[in-house]
């Protein structure tokens, strides 16, 4: 399975929730296979897409908040999943697309092929889940559908040459029309 | 700053419409963090660039947030604060710890305390320092422009030695 298919499958399958997406390549994919209002693509900042989501899930704990993160990024706020462990929020599913490479720059590795992410967040008492298969993916997305959080899905996804184009959408634009879904939908 | 003046900053900010206090601690402001904790309102972070994060995240959801920090954390959020808070245009208020504004500080706190104005600038990131004078009407500046939806600074200067 590679990225943009692993990305694709999650957005459709959960349907309209809240996405934010980490900056590079897949808000990128996101973008190209299921954009949508409900949907944050982060432009710069990276690592911080988990923060962000942490943020809003906390202040609007009726809502599902969905992280769609890579390995490069979570493992540059590794702090992130303290904080979010320690607050507990029942409404945040992390999803990271794991391909042990910062796939954005060039394709240059990163330790989750030693450091599995999916066993820090077990340690710090995420329900921890891990595909790497699509079918596993599928099944994964369906038992989770109702399940309280944190919840951290580790997808396992091969390197690709396929990328998508790039956001069109200015970070303002992106701001509200996302600020207008959270409005709109309570 | 006196005890009893950060904690009137405090009440000052959170009875006029600042619900989150997302931070890293510092020294200059424990006075401010402990009322803060009092009331319930803290949310200690790992890094100020998490904080920032999850400022954004509250402050979207129509939450106003205030992050605090020392200067030094500062330094380490320049490119979060240009590429997620002035890039989305996303309010919140800094509350920032000026260690290195006395001369004999620490002398880790000396070079960046220094080019701490300089910083400010180069981000064209509005601020002002906090005294036990201006700190009410400081406190209404910053809470004007959050409201027109533009981040902004107040700054607590480190004024004794420990």
């Amino acid at each position: 399975m590679i990225r943009k298919e692993a990305v694709s499958i999650v957005a459709k399958k959960i349907g309209k929730q809240y996405i934010i997406s980490a900056n590079g390549f897949i808000s990128r994919d996101l973008f190209d296979t299921c954009d949508r209002n409900s949907n944050f693509y982060m432009i710069g900042s990276m690592g911080l897409s988990s923060s962000i989501g942490l943020g809003l899930a906390l202040k609007n704990p009726k809502k599902r908040f969905f992280i769609f993160d890579g390995d490069g990024n979570i493992l540059m706020n590794l702090g992130s999943l303290v904080t979010t462990a320690a607050t507990k929020p029942k409404n945040l599913i992390h999803v990271v697309f794991d391909n042990s490479s910062h796939e954005s720059t060039g394709g240059q590795p990163t330790i989750s092929k030693k450091i599995h992410i999916d066993s820090l967040a077990k340690t710090l008492k995420y329900k921890t889940y891990k595909a790497t298969t699509k079918v596993e993916l599928v099944k994964i997305l369906d038992k989770i559908k109702k399940m309280k959080g944190p919840i951290l899905i580790l997808i396992k996804i091969s390197k690709s040459k396929t990328t998508s184009k790039r956001i069109d959408i200015n970070a303002v634009k992106i701001k509200q029309r996302f600020m207008k879904s959270l409005k709109n939908n309570t | 700053m006196k005890e009893l003046t950060q904690k009137q900053i405090f009440d000052y900010l959170f009875n006029n419409g600042i619900e989150n206090f997302v931070g890293v601690p510092d020294s200059t402001m424990k006075y401010f963090i402990e009322r803060g904790f009092k009331k319930n309102k803290i949310l200690i972070t790992t890094k100020e660039e998490e904080s920032i994060g999850i400022a954004a995240g509250m402050s979207m959801s129509a939450s106003n947030s205030l992050v605090f920090m020392q200067n030094a954390g500062f330094a380490n959020s320049l490119s979060t604060i240009t590429s997620l808070v002035q890039l989305y245009k996303i309010p919140m208020i800094f509350l920032i710890g000026w260690r290195g504004f006395l001369k004999n500080d620490a002398p880790e706190h000396t070079k960046i305390g220094k080019i701490q104005p300089k910083l400010l600038q180069a981000l064209s990131l509005q601020s002002k320092i906090l005294n036990e004078k201006n700190w009410r009407t400081s406190c209404d500046w910053a809470l004007g422009l959050i409201k027109k939806g533009k981040p902004c600074a107040l700054i607590l200067i480190r004024d004794f030695i420990d």
